[in-house]
C-alpha cells in the first residue's frame, strides 16, 4: 500500500501534483534542489488552497490538513521515504537518467519509480536503474489540478504489477489513466502533431491566414482553441520543442516535420502570450 | 435563390438537401448510382429525385467526394445542361477547382465548397475559387451560405481545404498509433477527449466522416503534394475495404 509519495522537482508540474496528492490523502515529499523553488512554490500552493477555501470549495480544515501532508525538502536522501516516486525535474534525458540512478539507490525494494516526462523514453529514464521493471510513465497534463488525464507508459521493461500500481494511484487522484506503450509522444503529444504541422502548412502555403484558420477550427469544427492561438498559449518555443523531439525519436518521419515558420518565430523571440507577441500580439 | 439542384453521394447529399429544405428551398437531387456499398442513401421525402437537372436551377451542387470519375461526369453533365449562368458548388476537399474547372467548358462558373460529412453542424463554411471563376459565381456562392444560415471564408484552391485536411490528418495519426500498438481505439479516444480541446476523440470521429471520406482526402494530398507524410495509415485502409465496425 503507498502511503507517501515522493515528488522529485518543484516547478509547474511539481507544484500542481503535490495538492492533487494531498488531497488525495496521500502524504508527499516535495523535493527540489532549489531553496527558492520549493519557498515560492509553498507560497504558490498556499494561495491556490486559500481561493478554495474562499470560494467554498474546501473546508479551512481540509485545507490546512492538504498543507500539513506535503512536505517541502532540499536534501534528496529524504525521497528514500517515499514508497511511490513521481519525477517531475527539466526535460532533459541526461538529467533524468541522473535522478533515477539516484533514486534507485535510495527507495526501498517496492517502490515504484514513475516519470512524468511527456517526450522521453520510458525505456532509456529506466536503463540506469537495477529494476526498470518498477519504472513506468505518469505523465500528467497541465494544470494537473484540472485535467483529468494520466499516460501511463509501459516501458520496454516495466511488469504489469508497476503499470497496476501508477493506475490505482491515478485513480486515488482522481484522475483518469490510460495505457500506452513506450513510443515518442506517447498518445496525446503524438497524436495531436498534425493539429499544428497541418495548421503551418497551410499558413506557409498562404492558403488561410492565422485568424482564418483559428477562426476555422473554432466555428467549422468546434475546437475550443484554434492552432496559433493554441501554440501562443502552450509558447512557440516549447511546442518546437516537443515536435522536434518527437520528429528526432521517429529517425525523421516527414509526418512529424516542424515548419521553418516555428523556428523563425523562435529566433525573433515571439514566443506567443508569455512574451507578448507570437502568431496574436498580447498587451 | 429559389431551386437548387444537388448531385452526389451519402452522407452529404442527405445532409445538404435536409438543410437546403429546411431554408424553404426547392430541392432536386440525383444520388450517384455506382457508388459501391454505400447506396443506403434515405432522402427526405421533400426532396425530388431527378434523372436529369432542371434547367431552372439557380444553383447547382455537385457533392461526390470518393470518386473523382464520377464527380468529373456529374459536373461535365451540370456544366452541359445548366444555362450559361448558373453557378456550381463544388465539394472540393479531394482536388482542386482549378483541377474541375479543366474538366468543363465554363470553368469561370465554378466554385469549391468545403463539404464534408458531419461539417454541417457548425456555423462556418469555406468556399473556395480558381483564378478562373468570376465575382458573380463567388458571390452566389456566399448567398448560398448565408440562406443555410452559416457563415462563409474564402481559402485559397488547395486538396483538402483547410478543416478537412487537419481533422483527417489527426485521424491518421491515430490509426498509425493504432498499427503500431500504442493504445487500442477507445483509449486513443480518451486520452484525446481529456488530454486536448478536441470536440471528439479521433478514432470516434473519423467513424463520424466515414473512412472512405478521410481516405480520400488523405489520397487527394498526396496526389497533390506528392510528400510521404499524406500517405494512408494502412489500417484506415483496411477500415475503409471492411467498412467500420
Amino acid at each position: 500500500m503507498v502511503k507517501t509519495i515522493g515528488i522529485v522537482g518543484a516547478g509547474t508540474m511539481g507544484s500542481g501534483i503535490a495538492p492533487v496528492a494531498a488531497r488525495a490523502g496521500f502524504e508527499v515529499i516535495l523535493y527540489d534542489v532549489s531553496h527558492d523553488v520549493l519557498k515560492s512554490c509553498m507560497e504558490r500552493i498556499k494561495a491556490d488552497l486559500r481561493k478554495l477555501t474562499e470560494g467554498g470549495r474546501l473546508s479551512t480544515t481540509a485545507a490546512t490538513e492538504v498543507l500539513s501532508a506535503i512536505h517541502p525538502r532540499k536534501n534528496f536522501g529524504d525521497l528514500g521515504h517515499a514508497d511511490f516516486i513521481i519525477e517531475a525535474a527539466i526535460e532533459d534525458l541526461a538529467a533524468k537518467k541522473e535522478i533515477f540512478r539516484k533514486l534507485d539507490a535510495i527507495v526501498g525494494a517496492d517502490a515504484v519509480l514513475a516519470s512524468n516526462t511527456s517526450s522521453l523514453s520510458i525505456t532509456a529514464i529506466a536503463s540506469l536503474t537495477r529494476t526498470p521493471e518498477s519504472v513506468a510513465g505518469m505523465h500528467f497534463f497541465n494544470p494537473p489540478a484540472v485535467m483529468k488525464l494520466v499516460e501511463v507508459v509501459r516501458g520496454a521493461q516495466t511488469s504489469d504489477r508497476t503499470i497496476d500500481t501508477v493506475c490505482s494511484i491515478a485513480l486515488k487522484l482522481r484522475k483518469t489513466p490510460v495505457v500506452c506503450k513506450d513510443v515518442p509522444g506517447f498518445i496525446v503529444n503524438r497524436t495531436a502533431r498534425p493539429f499544428y504541422g497541418e495548421a503551418l502548412k497551410v499558413l506557409g502555403e498562404g492558403i488561410g491566414s492565422v485568424e482564418q484558420i483559428d477562426r476555422i477550427t473554432r466555428e467549422e469544427g468546434g475546437f475550443r482553441m484554434g492552432p496559433f492561438e493554441l501554440m501562443d498559449l502552450i509558447g512557440i518555443d516549447v511546442n518546437l520543442a516537443v515536435t522536434q523531439s518527437v520528429y528526432e525519436q521517429f529517425f525523421h518521419e516527414p509526418r512529424f516535420r516542424p515548419h521553418p515558420i516555428q523556428r523563425m518565430m523562435v529566433e525573433a523571440g515571439t514566443l506567443g502570450r508569455k512574451s507578448g507577441k507570437g502568431f496574436y500580439t498580447y498587451k | 435563390m429559389k431551386r437548387v439542384c444537388i448531385f452526389g453521394e451519402s452522407p452529404l447529399l442527405e445532409e445538404y438537401a435536409l438543410q437546403c429544405l429546411a431554408r424553404g428551398l426547392d430541392v432536386q437531387v440525383r444520388p450517384n448510382t455506382d457508388s459501391g456499398r454505400g447506396n443506403s442513401i434515405s432522402l427526405p421525402r421533400k426532396a425530388k429525385k431527378v434523372q436529369r437537372p432542371s434547367r431552372s436551377s439557380d444553383l447547382a451542387l455537385e457533392l461526390t467526394n470518393t470518386s473523382l470519375e464520377i464527380k468529373r461526369r456529374n459536373l461535365e453533365e451540370l456544366d452541359r445542361v445548366l444555362p450559361p449562368q448558373g453557378t456550381i458548388l463544388s465539394s472540393s476537399v479531394t482536388t482542386t477547382v482549378a483541377e474541375q474547372g479543366s474538366w468543363i467548358r465554363r470553368p469561370e462558373r465554378l466554385v469549391g465548397i468545403g463539404a464534408f460529412p458531419s461539417f454541417l453542424e457548425g456555423s462556418l463554411i469555406e468556399l473556395a475559387s480558381s483564378r478562373i471563376t468570376d465575382a458573380k459565381s463567388l458571390q452566389a456562392a456566399a448567398e448560398f451560405v448565408t440562406v443555410l444560415g452559416k457563415e462563409s471564408t474564402v481559402v485559397g484552391d488547395s486538396a483538402g481545404m483547410v478543416l478537412p485536411r487537419i481533422v483527417c490528418m489527426i485521424v491518421n495519426e491515430a490509426y498509425f498509433a493504432m498499427t503500431e500498438g500504442v493504445a487500442p481505439a477507445r483509449d486513443i479516444d480518451t486520452a484525446m477527449r481529456l488530454g486536448t480541446n478536441y470536440p471528439h476523440g479521433p478514432v470516434e470521429w473519423g467513424d463520424r466522416i466515414g473512412a472512405g471520406h478521410v481516405r480520400a482526402v488523405l489520397d487527394a494530398l498526396y496526389r497533390h503534394y506528392g510528400e510521404d507524410r499524406y500517405r494512408i495509415a494502412p489500417l484506415l485502409l483496411r477500415t475503409c475495404h471492411e467498412g467500420s465496425v
